[in-house]
């Protein structure tokens, strides 16, 4: 569930500000990117990553599930992977693709970005807004998931260095492959430090709403399997007797597939109008 | 909840070993992990660090901002004549002396190397056709003159191939500023104003301007057809398309001080039509700072981000003060819960 919401995140992030530069370029299809770089961008900068998520994430381990049946019941309420989940994702790859093509956009201002007088070309812009990109969206994949080993360090952080890896080999090949890319990071962008300055405020400022939602709804409005993580966390779920009160509590009647999706909806929201009515009431 | 990979490797047939496959950590999904959940100390932590690394970096960049000294000096307007501004575009293709008298005054010392830049605005150079009409190959060497295909409508005349061809190129810009101060001419230095990468291999040292702008219509500036296309560096410049329609391009640098209050009088040529699209041109004078030139917008930006984040680090120190609560308590699930509240 999470692999999908995610990969919708980053393609919409990806595209929407190829999406804004057209914009900027009178609509004329004229792509902010160098061709590979376009090309590339689901293959090697951010496909591992989320092949990663989809295999080995685990929010809770497998002896939790032993513990607490109930987390079946999040995937048949369709708690996961619900439309308010998916727009949400979505949302948010609209507005940190927001994010990262105006604020490219402004501190390029007048293209005056490097110590040496030298001006701001459409190669640099593009180098410059590709790399907020893969950060925004890798960063954006470690602050989702919950389990890390090796493998996931090494995919995430690795998908990022790869992507000044490629950018300094693809810059090194003959300008009659590699056109506008030509040493675009070796001679323009590493040496000046708006380039590395502008790369760490976008990660941070496309990255803060999210970290801020997902602070909140951890403390306040946490999932099940959220609150599984609390009690691992706390040290309860060593505790036979918690858990077993806890599975005591959850005991209900439940039935799966479309009966269930639907009732659980109906749950939350007759219970929304069942507040309503009351307050109406009392009113 | 886990996904379970199992290796294939199974027993040959007829043996007595079991089937069950080998077990690894990493195929039954036991390797060790950091398993990380975002409690308020960590939260609380984040947003100060950031903005304790923010904060200074703002009024860093915005300092270095503000020591930049910038003179934009918009002429297109004011160069035309008088009597001829009720139709510029035929002033500026007409045949007159376009020469025109600047007067720029310096608000700050502006210490040595002064860059001078031409500013265009809604000047598409990055138009897909504008961007493709070119020919690289035939910018590197002279054996592949002949490579025009992609530089329509400005290939060719008369069946000669133009060398450099394409609209890029051919709409070299051409307005010319002569700078002097107290009567001394300033000089400008053109040389070292275009990207080495662009110098040494893009353009090539044994090319040479052919054909150039001898169609019926003349979109900008001419070339010295005695200087190979790596020497001509307003062409390569040129040649950079600019990634907005705004933009500046450096024409020279100015290597000796300017103190507060000197005059500065630029004797410039206005060739370059701008008026048949509605485009502005500005001159540039400024200075630059480790971080670029004069763009407060890093500095804001940071100092603005790094306060919400100190702002954001007290607002959740006073929510987890105010309402603790046992964070694995079950009476908060959201079916125990009092009506209203989320799941």
């Amino acid at each position: 569930m999470l692999e999908i919401c995610y990969f919708f995140y980053k393609n919409i992030t990806f595209g929407v500000t190829v999406f804004l530069y057209e914009a900027y370029a009178s609509f004329s299809a004229q792509p902010a990117y160098n061709d590979w770089f376009l090309s590339l961008f689901n293959v090697f900068f951010s496909s591992l990553p989320v092949i990663a998520l989809g295999v080995f994430d685990q929010d809770v381990s497998a002896r939790f599930c032993y513990k607490f049946p109930l987390l079946y019941q999040e995937g048949v309420q369709n708690i996961l992977f619900s439309w308010k989940r998916i727009i949400g994702w979505m949302f948010n790859g609209f507005i940190s693709a927001l994010a990262i093509f105006f604020i490219c956009k402004e501190s390029l201002k007048h293209q005056l970005f490097d110590p040496n007088g030298k001006t701001a070309g459409r190669e640099i812009m593009g180098g410059l807004m590709y790399t907020c990109v893969v950060w925004v969206v890798n960063l954006q994949m470690a602050l989702s998931i919950s389990y890390f080993t090796w493998v996931q360090h090494i995919v995430i952080w690795g998908s990022i260095a790869f992507w000044y890896i490629f950018l300094m080999i693809y810059g090194a090949i003959t300008p009659s492959f590699s056109t506008d890319a030509y040493m675009v990071f070796l001679e323009a962008l590493a040496p000046a430090p708006s380039y590395w300055l502008t790369t760490l405020f976008v990660m941070i400022f496309a990255l803060t709403p999210y970290f801020v939602y997902k602070s909140v709804q951890m403390r306040f409005f946490p999932k099940y399997h959220q609150m599984i993580q609390w009690i691992r966390y706390e040290g309860h779920s060593n505790d036979p007797e918690f858990v077993e009160m806890v599975r005591q509590r959850s005991i209900r009647p439940t039935t799966v597939g479309y009966t269930a999706r639907r009732a659980a909806s109906v749950r939350r929201s007759g219970r929304f109008h069942d507040q309503l009515h009351k307050d109406l009431v009392a009113f | 909840m886990p996904s379970n990979t199992a290796s294939s490797s199974s027993a040959p047939a007829g043996s007595s070993k079991s089937k069950r496959p080998k077990y690894s950590k990493f195929t039954q999904q036991e390797l060790p992990a950091c398993k990380p959940i975002l409690t308020p100390g960590w939260v609380i932590l984040t947003f100060l660090v950031i903005s304790v690394i923010f904060i200074p970096l703002g009024v860093v960049s915005l300092f270095a901002s503000q020591d930049v000294v910038e003179i934009v000096d918009r002429y297109d307007n004011d160069c035309v004549p008088t009597p001829a501004r009720a139709n510029k575009v035929a002033y500026i293709q007409g045949g007159s002396d376009k020469s025109c008298n600047r007067t720029l005054v310096v608000p700050k010392k502006m210490k040595q190397p002064i860059y001078v830049y031409y500013q265009l605005e809604n000047f598409y150079q990055n138009h897909r056709r504008y961007v493709k009409s070119r020919s690289d190959s035939q910018l590197r060497s002279v054996k592949d003159e002949n490579q025009i295909d992609a530089c329509k409508p400005e290939d060719d005349v008369n069946g000669r191939p133009i060398v450099p061809c394409g609209l890029i190129a051919w709409s070299l810009f051409n307005d010319t500023y002569a700078l002097s101060k107290n009567n001394q001419p300033l000089t400008v230095n053109k040389r070292g104003i275009a990207w080495k990468s662009d110098r040494e291999h893009k353009f090539g040292k044994n090319v040479f301007p052919k054909n150039f702008q001898e169609g019926n219509i003349t979109g900008g500036g001419r070339l010295d057809a005695n200087k190979s296309l790596s020497e001509q560096e307003d062409l390569i410049v040129w040649m950079r398309t600019a990634a907005l329609p705004t933009f500046r391009k450096l024409y020279g640098k100015i290597e000796s001080d300017l103190e507060k209050g000197d005059t500065i009088h630029v004797t410039l040529l206005n060739n370059y039509n701008t008026y048949s699209f509605d485009g502005k041109k500005k001159l540039v004078l400024s200075t630059t700072s480790w971080l670029g030139g004069k763009n407060d917008f890093l500095g804001i930006a940071y100092l603005t981000v790094g306060g919400i984040c100190f702002f954001l680090a007290l607002v959740f120190t006073i929510m987890y003060l105010v309402k603790p609560r046992r964070l694995g308590d079950p009476t908060y699930l959201s079916w125990n819960r009092v009506p209203g509240g989320g799941r």
